[in-house]
């Protein structure tokens, strides 16, 4: 007998109907929830660096820092609707309960964009990683650009056939991960670390205005995985309380561990070098330029092996989340429910996998002809993220002057009281700031802006057809009927 | 052995019946409570609460089909439906939050790659199981 068995990371128990009986078991713990979002998070540093670089040059710590303290009221903004609402769907369903379906579905749908364009660049950034093996990966477009395509259509493939996910391999990673980047910070700062040199790199190449504010705007590439761990709160007990102890900790880990590795990447290299030759494999770099050949020759080969496989598992996780937020909004009726039809015999959402998967080959396609596909891609990741953090900085606020008596097992303090309402300053100024930053990239952008226009178009029109289609409102929300999908 | 509680995850195949029989006569003796279960396994790619209307009817039909088995031997039985993602660990959970003396395994004769196999879930809910574990093995056909 084992009286100390306690349930591991991705043990969940749900119970459906039977016997007019329902009850949810959900048993995730903070770690495990923590390593979720890591997974995540921790992934896009590999590429964000590179991408901030191209634009932000020696301002890229900088910017890097004032977009953390962006993810620090956005993280916050998560916590409460999260644990006021722990359910699938993250911002698409702050801003259903917040405002109307239609909402909803535009948070939704922006969502989906840059889950699409988070697999697109982990799978780009794979080879490059991997080029250390052999090099043609990095310098050839084609072969690069190929194993990249491919890599999305193995996992494509797995996805739908539904091979299980071992949990522990996460959770191994997430620990060598935080492990090996905490040794090249510290390894960085011991035999790198120069201020006078750091300083000048910082302040003789300080970029323009414009390309400050962009740099800011695709450094919230580097904080993706709130909505993972948002997403996850359906599979723990005590959502209230664990989803925002996991999220704080991604929050202090994630920035102590990305300031020190920017500053160690601009030590280690020029921004010019970082923007161009390691654009695409940043933290590669750092370990290339170790003046140590043993610790280099140890490094290298680590890092290649290590980055390519936190790549992939977030690459994975992007499929795995586009498939469970397009399941989630079809059983809304927010789109049609062929996405949320299920494979007779994998059990799996099938058409949802190939359908977003086939969108993140054609927007990796340009990479074949060398074109500038990588910094278009944080670019537009960010006009998807940032609106979706709009709506969730937004909804929350709308559902403390909505429904001030909802349940807030974690309630934001510091907090300005407006007509009678307590609205969270934090919530303000990232709605504030958030909205700030897409406009400038929709002005400034234009790959972003009419790819992003059009995706959001295509959407609105699906969504009104569907919902005309159906005999359901445009914006009124729709009761849940608890529906099952059918096949 | 005395058992008050027991529990009897079912999977659909063959040794459910024979398995429930076994249960229900180690039962009679002091009037134990039996439940059985059966774990829908949700894929990664589904919410967790994702309703699979196929899967629930094949759970349905396996648990009316145990539940008869049980009333022909003049039993009475609870029956539940789980979602979990993998079935070993939450056949374990439901052990521990009901305190059961015991599971009661119905096992069939499988193979991987020409070897005989117990699968997954029996080694994990073995090795995890907070009370004994029978597992009711049926002969080779």
């Amino acid at each position: 007998m084992h009286n100390s068995w306690r349930p591991k990371p991705g043990d969940e128990i749900f119970r459906p109907r039977r016997i007019k009986r329902y009850r949810l078991r959900r048993i995730l713990g903070v770690p495990a929830l923590f390593s979720a979002g890591y997974g995540n998070v921790g992934s896009s540093i590999y590429y964000a660096l590179g991408i901030v670089a191209l634009v932000a040059m020696g301002a890229t710590p900088i910017v890097l820092g004032i977009a953390g303290i962006l993810f620090i009221f956005t993280a916050l903004t998560y916590a409460e609707g999260t644990a006021m609402l722990p359910e699938a769907g993250g911002s698409s369903s702050f801003a259903r309960h917040g405002f109307n379906d239609l909402a909803g579905f535009v948070a939704g749908w922006a969502l989906m964009l840059s889950y699409i364009v988070t697999i697109s660049i982990s799978a780009y950034t794979i080879p490059p990683y991997l080029g250390y093996f052999w090099e043609g990966l990095k310098i050839d477009p084609i072969a690069g650009t190929a194993t990249s395509m491919g890599i999305v259509i193995f996992l494509m493939v797995i996805n739908v056939i539904g091979i299980k996910e071992a949990s522990l391999i996460n959770i191994g990673a997430a620990i060598i991960d935080i492990t090996t980047q905490v040794s090249l910070v510290i390894i960085g700062f011991i035999l790198l670390f120069n201020p006078t040199v750091l300083f000048h790199r910082i302040f003789d190449n300080w970029p323009t205005l414009d390309n400050l504010i962009l740099g800011i705007a695709l450094a919230s590439i580097a904080y993706t995985g709130i909505e993972t761990m948002s997403q996850m709160a359906e599979e723990t007990r005590q959502p209230e309380k664990r989803v925002p102890k996991a999220l704080i900790m991604m929050i202090v880990t994630v920035l102590v561990l990305f300031a020190g590795i920017s500053l160690v990447s601009l030590s280690a290299m020029t921004p010019q070098e970082l923007a161009s030759e390691w654009a695409r494999d940043p933290v590669a770099g750092i370990a290339a330029s170790l003046p140590i050949a043993l610790i280099r020759d140890v490094l290298k080969p680590l890092i290649a092996i290590l980055a390519g496989t936190i790549l992939l598992i977030a690459t994975n996780a992007g499929i795995m989340g586009i498939s469970r937020l397009a399941f989630s909004l079809g059983n809304h009726k927010l789109v049609p429910s062929a996405l949320s039809r299920v494979h007779h015999r994998f059990k799996t959402p099938y058409i949802s996998i190939i359908v977003f998967c086939a969108v993140a080959l054609v927007i990796l396609s340009p990479g074949l002809f060398a074109a500038n596909v990588f910094k278009n891609m944080g670019a537009l990741y960010a006009f998807g993220s940032l609106l979706a953090f709009m709506f969730a900085h937004a909804s929350i606020l709308s559902l403390r002057a909505k429904k001030p008596e909802l349940p807030r097992p974690f309630k934001l303090s510091w907090n300005l009281r407006i007509k009678g309402y307590e609205l969270p300053i934090s919530a303000i100024l990232g709605l504030v700031a958030t909205t700030i930053i897409w406009i400038i990239i929709l002005i400034t952008q234009p790959y972003s802006r009419w790819v992003g226009i059009a995706w959001m178009a295509v959407g609105l029109i699906i969504y009104y057809l569907y919902r005309r289609k159906q005999h359901l409102p445009l914006t009124h929300a729709v009761k849940e009927q608890g529906d099952s999908i059918s096949q | 052995m005395e058992f008050h509680k027991i529990l009897v995850p079912v999977s659909g195949t063959e040794a459910d019946g024979e398995a429930m029989r076994l249960a229900c006569r180690l039962a009679k003796k002091n009037k134990a409570k039996i439940w059985a279960v059966y774990v829908i396994a949700v894929k990664r790619s589904l919410p967790l609460d994702a309703e699979i209307e196929s899967e629930i009817k094949k759970a349905e039909d396996i648990l009316d089909h145990v539940e008869s088995v049980a009333e022909e031997q003049d039993y009475e039985v609870e029956t539940d439906l789980l979602q979990a993602r993998e079935a070993g660990p939450s056949i374990v959970d439901e052990a521990v939050e009901r305190g059961v003396d015991l599971i009661l395994m119905g096992v069939t004769y499988k193979k991987h790659f020409g070897q005989f196999s117990l699968g997954n879930v029996v080694p994990y809910v073995l090795k995890n199981a907070p009370c004994r574990v029978i597992l009711y093995h049926q002969p080779i056909a």
